[in-house]
């Protein structure tokens, strides 16, 4: 049984498409990126998956049921973008009516409250309003929500979006521990983010998928990935261009050099005696391409 | 459903503004009681009797004259045109306001978008049950104030008027449930309640006036039996109730129908 399955699913708004005939299929696992440009249809798939919205044509199905039905109650869960909690009633209550619907009784509703609370550490906030939180904590809420039972697939629409450091530290690490008992699809525009979550990337664009496969950097073979710390482009390029099996060298927006190499070539010990022998010093090298290059990048593809 | 039906409870009596609904529609309430009841049933149980019944005889509503108690009586007209109003204002939020913020999707995930909605719709209903009960026994209240040797009287019109309340009640819940789903805010809701009304009221009007009285035409709106209710007595006037029930039904389906279309 997979994942997600879709067929032709589509979503038109008047003439706009914003999800084009998507055929996906889905397994579970590590957890997924799913990333595109602004207006790609990300949030339009995940609504779609979730039953938020209709279909304009096509279909989709779910832990191997149609969007919608009453089987995917406690095994889909989701962190929807933009979505809150009533402000003026209490956040215990409020999840408490959530772990409820999700068939618990009152006193099972109760303990799971408090344990979904303290696994996004905020343990403390029950009796408290959401609108007396900070977006941080209010994204964190969110996300306790998601965690409610124990889903078999969790879908996060931006879930770092606008949150400080230390929140987005907290949310990164939820997920980590918990992706052991749920696939979760992440949808986000913070690509290194997702670069240390996720084993897999779908990208859309258009309305339209472009790639689904491995976002391991090291599949991704034939390059080098090298950010440094204090080294001179002008020397730099130069040199490495002038190893054996490298065919090219640019330095990106971020400061990363990305080399292209022909893997015959150990380029790697190369690189690494060039810059011991010019004491250049660095952060990482990473075989294969960063997730931004690989999808954004000029020589993406 | 339950659980959806009792959490809308809280929304109304666990929050602030929830509170402040129910004062004031209280507050009115009792403005009635205190400025329009009480000396209206003072005058028709004075000398001038006799003038009231006459008055009452000349708008067709001689039947209320025969009823034992004035204040329930009084009561029974107030009420007919007035709790609608509180009805429409205290209901207009079932799930507008939710659907805006996006809290309606943690609920979608958890069940059906049909038990949100008519679980909403019974929650409502069951705060207007528990409101014309207040306003009910206010009245009594007044009764055994004013003439307690009328107070017995008084409390056998009781079933008859509470049951007939809520018939009239539930068709304007049902209307705020659908116009709830496709609003973006309670004060939108009822917008579109105040331009609906007019709308189908002027069209009513003018299609009778083109092409004659079609009879039809004046039960299409909620509430369009009160006026016949009034000159009916005792449980007589559950002949009108497939009325209510009907409008109720109508709509009830046309808000499910959008709810299950409406994008969350």
């Amino acid at each position: 049984m997979s994942l997600i399955t879709t067929s032709g699913l589509s979503k038109h708004y008047g003439r706009v498409k914003a999800l084009d005939s998507l055929d996906l299929t889905l397994e579970a696992g590590d957890p997924i990126a799913l990333v595109g440009p602004n207006g790609a249809g990300k949030t339009t798939l995940l609504s779609l998956l979730c039953g938020f919205i209709n279909p304009s044509a096509g279909r989709a199905e779910v832990l191997g049921h149609p969007v919608g039905s009453s089987e995917l109650v406690g095994k889909l869960a989701a962190l929807p973008q933009d979505a809150n909690f009533d402000p003026r009633i209490s956040i215990e209550r409020q999840l408490h009516l959530l772990a409820r619907l999700q068939g618990m009784s009152s006193s099972a509703a109760t303990d799971e409250v408090q344990r979904v609370l303290d696994t996004v550490q905020l343990g403390d906030i029950g009796p408290r309003k959401p609108d007396q939180l900070s977006h941080g904590m209010r994204k964190r809420l969110s996300l306790a929500q998601a965690l409610i039972g124990s889903p078999e697939l969790i879908m996060l629409d931006e879930p770092t979006a606008g949150i400080d450091p230390p929140n987005v530290k907290i949310i990164r690490d939820l997920i980590r521990q918990e992706s052991s008992g749920a696939t979760f699809i992440i949808s986000s525009h913070n690509l290194d983010e997702l670069e240390k979550l996720c084993g897999s990337v779908v990208y859309l664009a258009n309305g339209k998928l472009v790639e689904y496969g491995p976002i391991d950097p090291s599949a991704d073979s034939g390059y080098l990935t090298l950010r440094p710390n204090e080294i001179d482009p002008q020397q730099f390029i130069p040199a490495c261009q002038s190893l054996q099996g490298v065919s090219s060298v640019q330095q990106q927006a971020q400061g990363d050099f990305l080399i292209r190499y022909d893997r015959q070539y150990a380029v790697d010990q190369q690189l690494l005696q060039l810059l011991a022998a010019n004491g250049w010093s660095y952060r990482y090298l990473i075989n294969g391409r960063s997730l931004e290059d690989r999808l954004y990048g000029s020589e993406a593809g | 459903m339950l659980s959806i039906c009792q959490f809308e409870w809280s929304r109304l009596f666990l929050t602030r503004r929830g509170w402040l609904s129910i004062a004031a529609f209280l507050l009115i309430w009792v403005l009635i009681l205190v400025t329009i009841m009480a000396p209206a049933a003072r005058v028709v149980t004075s000398e001038l009797s006799g003038l009231a019944s006459v008055a009452l005889e000349a708008i067709g509503l001689q039947n209320l004259s025969r009823w034992a108690s004035v204040e329930m009586a009084l009561y029974w007209v107030i009420s007919l045109y007035l709790l609608p109003l509180f009805s429409i204002a205290i209901a207009a939020d079932q799930t507008a306001s939710d659907k805006t913020r996006g809290t309606l999707r943690f609920l979608a995930l958890r069940t059906t978008r049909s038990q949100i909605f008519f679980g909403r719709f019974l929650g409502q209903y069951t705060i207007q049950i528990l409101l014309v009960a207040a306003t009910i026994i206010s009245v009594l209240l007044l009764v055994g104030y004013y003439s307690a040797d009328k107070l017995a009287d008084a409390m056998q019109s009781v079933p008859v008027v509470f049951v007939n309340l809520l018939l009239v009640l539930m068709p304007y819940v049902a209307l705020m449930a659908l116009l709830s789903v496709v609003a973006r805010s309670a004060r939108q809701a009822t917008l579109y309640a105040i331009v609906a009304w007019t709308v189908i009221s002027i069209a009513i009007a003018f299609i009778q006036s083109r092409y004659g009285p079609l009879p039809l035409l004046d039960w299409i709106l909620p509430g369009s039996q009160i006026g016949n209710l009034l000159r009916l007595d005792g449980w007589d006037t559950l002949s009108l109730a497939p009325v209510p029930l009907l409008h109720t039904v109508i709509l009830l389906a046309a808000g499910w129908f959008a709810m299950r279309r409406v994008d969350l």
